[in-house]
Parts: structure tokens; sequence; C-alpha cells
């Protein structure tokens, strides 16, 4: 997944948000093709740091896996099937159990050492700090 | 420029006034199995607290809501948006074979679980064959 820097403000905001509306529709948000766009992310940035959060409910957090290199993100895992009994019959299943990865690009490259994962209620949410050295830096002119 | 502040301002109001305006709607995925002596239902609610989940019985209509957590991190752009937060709604028709009284429901890391035991009449009951002469 790669995608272009729009974190610059611009008046087409409201624009984009109906652009992803309609790409929501036509990609068929609901019921597209099962599992391989699972866990769908959410990716929020500044120029500090990239917040990246997934609905997984019902996970162990041993089961997870989050790896990072440079700017790029993987997350690991596997739901297992939580049948209640084992004498129990199944009227309906909807919930999808099975391993899966995802992976997503970053927009910079983060300190691989400093980011922190926490899953509350059913929501996986990663904080990748900006990595250092692609900060930018404000180049002071000097007269000669 | 005031008058235009006051009518964005009239409308975050309104906003927080109607939340039903601007919430999107999502029908939780959910699991039914039957054990001997009850029914549990387990639906999918990510990102929902405790105080956030509603269950209302109506006579034999069970309704299920769950409002998210709205986790909008201040001062950060969305970069990618493949899922919305919402309100998680389902109703379910209960057959009258169920005990009112005992409903549990129990939420865990994002998965609701609704325990209907079977009323007593209702219980699976081995009958005895007795053999004559």
């Amino acid at each position: 997944m790669y995608w272009t820097d729009n974190r610059a403000w611009s008046p087409f905001a409201e624009l984009r948000s109906l652009q992803r509306e309609m790409n929501r529709l036509f990609d068929g948000y609901e019921g597209g093709t099962a599992m391989s766009r699972f866990p769908a992310l959410n990716v929020w940035g500044n120029s500090e740091n990239v917040i990246v959060t997934a609905e997984l409910p019902g996970l162990a957090v041993e089961d997870l896996d989050i790896n990072v290199v440079n700017n790029q993100l993987s997350i690991k895992g596997e739901r297992k099937s939580d049948k209640p009994a084992e004498n129990s019959v199944c009227h309906r299943s909807e919930r999808e159990t099975g391993k899966f990865v995802r992976t997503v690009r970053l927009p910079y490259a983060v300190e691989n050492d400093k980011v922190t994962a926490v899953y509350e209620n059913g929501v996986l949410t990663i904080t990748l700090p900006r990595h250092e050295a692609t900060k930018p830096k404000r180049i002071e002119i000097k007269a000669s | 420029m005031k008058e235009k502040q006051d009518k964005s301002l009239a409308k975050v109001n309104r906003e927080k006034l109607e939340p039903a305006c601007n919430e999107r709607t999502y029908v939780p995925v959910t699991d039914i199995y039957e054990k001997d002596d009850a029914i549990l239902v387990r639906c999918d609610m990510p990102g929902v607290t405790q105080d956030q989940v509603d269950i209302h019985l109506d006579n034999d209509e069970l309704e299920i809501t769950g409002k998210q957590a709205m986790n909008t991190p201040e001062g950060y752009d969305l970069l990618i948006g493949e899922y919305g937060t919402g309100v998680f709604r389902r109703k379910f028709s209960i057959p009258q074979l169920i005990d009112r009284e005992k409903i549990r429901a129990r939420l865990h890391n994002g998965v609701l679980d609704i325990e209907l035991p079977k009323a007593e009449q209702a219980k699976p009951r081995k009958i005895a064959v007795t053999s004559v002469g």
C-alpha cells in the first residue's frame, strides 16, 4: 500500500473525505474479498507520530505479533475459534477465525524501540514515533 | 464573521444533540450457539466499553446496542481510513422458552457474550422407556 503525502492542510479535505466514502462504497466495503484486508486499519499521522488502529475483537495479546522495519509495519496474528462448550451446537457463525497478516508502509522511518502498542476493548492502537534522522530541520541561512 | 462563527457553533451543538444524525450504524457479526441449558449469542463489538452497551428486551425482541468510543486523535490527519466508527445495533427474536430473569451478558476484549438460559420446561429431558411384560 502506498499513498502520497497528504498531511498538509488543504481546502480539499472535505472533498477527500467524500472521495473516501465513495471509494468505500465501490470497494464493497462490507463483505468484499474476505480476509484479504483483515484487519481494516486506520492510520493517523502528523509530523511527529503515526498512530495505527485496528479492530481486532476477541484476541489474546500473545496471539499478536507486531513488527517494524524502517517504515514498514506488519501486524500478524491469529484469531482462534472460541466455541463456548464442546457439547454446543452452532446455529450461526459469522465471526471469522484464522491467521492474518497486514503490512503498511508508513510515511517515514520510525524509532523501532519506541513503538508502543495497546490492546483495549478489542481495538489495537500502535503509536510509532518518527525517527529523529527523518525529522525536518530548519536550515539557517548565513549571510556572508 | 461573528455571525458565521455563531452558525458554526450552532451546528456543533446540534450534532451533539442528535448523535444519530452523523453516526453510522453497523451490524455486529454474531455467532449463535445452543447448549442443553442455554443459548449463547456472541457479538463482535470492538471499541465498545462496558458502559456503552445497552441490551434491551422487549417481549420477543432482544435489541443490542453498543456505542463505539470515538478514537480520533487530536492534531492528527487521517492518512488511511479503512473502517469507520459508530454504533453497533442488532435485533434478535427470542423464543418464549427463554428464562428472561436469568439473562446474563459479559463484555470482554470487544466481544459481547449474552447467555440466555432456557426455562425449566424447555430443557431437554431423557425419557425412560419402560418395557412391559
